[in-house]
């Protein structure tokens, strides 16, 4: 047998030990900081990523979840759901599907009622430094690093309104900080991105192709260990020339029944999408793990 | 080269500076009634925790009751003296995990709801306990 | 002349063996051995092999002493006067027991 088969089945054989895997999902990381998911998949808000490494595993351990989320606008529906692991509370990787429902403007602009752009975005996360939950008697924040490279099914559509590419990657820098004492928990990220509507249009535009620098953060309160309350915003790029592309915002609610199930419900406004001005609506998320 | 020395170095102790303010963190945890009540409270709870409590198997707990509540009074800005020895020294031998270091924490937490104290008190006091996990935890 | 310089001779040896110091180690919060045999006036020599703090005490109507607490690495020596059986505790770690018989 070769050596990385039998590396593999042993691997394997031992994972299927149940006392091995309730070591390995140790559970061990205190409510709600591995954060919910947010719209590309990864650990973070709903729009923001945050430098948490998603699940419950501690650096002894993994985590892992599944999420649903609906956005609900007035001419469109965004749904997503996938998958993410931390991987000792160090690496997050996640794959997350996106549908993006026309609805009627799919009918205004030639597609067909309902038009459904699809997407498919696989992300990786690498903690650099700093802990954000340990680390109170110091102004280091959690630093990590990450992609999210991101795929669409419609690329007739997305070069003949101007889009440059259907596959594209965004790399990101991000930094939390939990200020325990005051209950708030802060997050900033710069992220390279040639991303339309969060690659939704494809990404790059007759207007402008190359990448640029965006920024999103988040500030959230903890009411509670199970409630917290909180605003992010994220700047996107103006790539297309048919559209004015602006910031998304929203405030959120997330509640942490416990460390297997979590509901974020949030009030979104993300500006302009396609021909339809001022997006704004009802997004809801909904978290299971291990 | 030298200046760049000093700026690292001043860079380091901005960033390792602490944040607590001094503050009536001890008053409003019920002076020393109150951290009593919750020292035993909280260690109720740890030997009763299945995922902790061998770790105290071979401890002294009237001892260790004491020495909380004497070191509780300190970090929460009391009027007290911790006479007992540094935290490195005293779990070194333990090899304790970031996952038992979360039970005490959760335990303490449910302790503490049960003292009534109210969340944001709370964590104002976790987040001066919070940085002991550097010494308290070797695994 | 020849006896009287044996004697001399064993004399020394003798006296050594009056103030041999034994070795307790301790060592995974518990002492090794668990259990020693020595004559009055002879001493022990505690030493921490431990990842742990120690101390020692006896608490008898005969004999008793509270030491002072130990880090690792570190000796101390106690010298048992008086005979009879006794139990050597540390306040820290109430399930280690030494039991010294004294003759």
């Amino acid at each position: 047998m070769r050596p990385l088969t039998r590396a593999l089945t042993l691997l394997i054989g031992l994972a299927a030990q149940p006392a091995f895997a309730d070591d390995l999902f140790d559970g061990g990381k205190l409510l709600a900081t591995g954060g919910v998911n947010q719209v590309e998949g990864a650990g973070g808000g709903g729009l923001a990523n945050w430098a948490l490494i998603t699940g419950y595993g501690t650096r002894d351990g993994i985590g892992a979840n599944l999420h649903y989320t609906a956005v609900i606008l007035p001419d469109y529906s965004l749904q997503s759901a996938g998958a993410a692991v931390g991987l000792f509370d160090r690496l997050e990787l996640s794959y997350a599907w996106k549908g993006f429902d026309t609805q009627d403007v799919g009918a205004a602009l030639g597609l067909g009622r309902g038009y459904t752009f699809h997407q498919n975005i696989f992300g990786a996360k690498l903690k650099l430094v700093g802990d954000a939950v340990y680390d109170q008697d110091s102004w280091l924040p959690q630093i990590a690093i990450g992609l999210q490279h991101k795929e669409n099914d419609r690329g007739g559509v997305i070069a003949a309104i101007g889009g440059k590419g259907s596959v594209g990657t965004d790399f990101y820098l991000t930094a939390s900080k939990l200020f325990l004492a005051q209950s708030l928990l802060v997050n900033g990220a710069l992220r390279e991105t040639k991303a339309n509507q969060f690659g939704i249009l494809g990404f790059g535009g007759d207007k402008h192709n190359a990448y640029s620098t965006q920024f999103e953060g988040s500030a959230a309160y903890l009411f509670s260990r199970r409630f917290v309350m909180g605003a992010e915003l994220r700047t996107k790029p103006s790539n297309l020339g048919i559209v004015h592309e602006g910031a998304a915002w929203d405030l959120f609610a997330a509640y942490f029944l416990d460390k297997h199930l979590s509901l974020t419900a949030a009030y979104a406004d993300l500006g302009n999408i396609a021909i339809r001005n001022d997006q704004h609506g009802a997004y809801l998320s909904l978290q299971a793990g291990l | 080269m030298k200046g760049l020395a000093a700026i690292s170095i001043s860079l380091s102790l901005f960033l390792t500076a602490p944040l607590w303010a001094q503050d009536a963190l001890f008053d409003d945890m019920g002076g020393q009634p109150g951290i009593n009540k919750l020292v035993d409270a909280s260690v109720d709870n740890y030997l009763a925790d299945p995922r902790i409590k061998d770790i105290f198997s071979e401890s002294n707990m009237d001892r260790i009751r004491a020495e909380l509540k004497d070191q509780f009074c300190v970090i929460a800005g009391g009027p007290c003296r911790y006479t007992g020895h540094s935290m490195e020294a005293t779990h070194k031998g333990l090899h304790l995990t970031n996952a038992n270091f979360n039970a005490l924490v959760e335990d303490l937490q449910a302790a503490m709801d049960s003292c009534n104290i109210p969340f944001a008190t709370q964590n104002r006091f976790l987040a001066r306990l919070a940085p002991m996990q550097h010494q308290v935890v070797t695994q | 002349m020849k006896k009287l310089l044996l004697l001399f001779m064993l004399f020394p040896a003798a006296a050594f063996a009056a103030d041999e110091a034994h070795t307790i180690v301790q060592k995974g919060r518990a002492f090794h051995p668990g259990e020693v045999n020595i004559n009055r006036g002879e001493s022990l020599t505690f030493t921490n092999n431990d990842d742990f703090i120690h101390q020692i005490y006896v608490q008898a109507t005969s004999f008793a002493f509270d030491s002072d607490e130990r880090n690792p690495g570190q000796d101390i020596t106690e010298t048992f006067t008086t005979p009879g059986t006794f139990e050597v505790r540390c306040h820290i770690h109430p399930k280690m027991r030494l039991v010294v018989h004294v003759k």
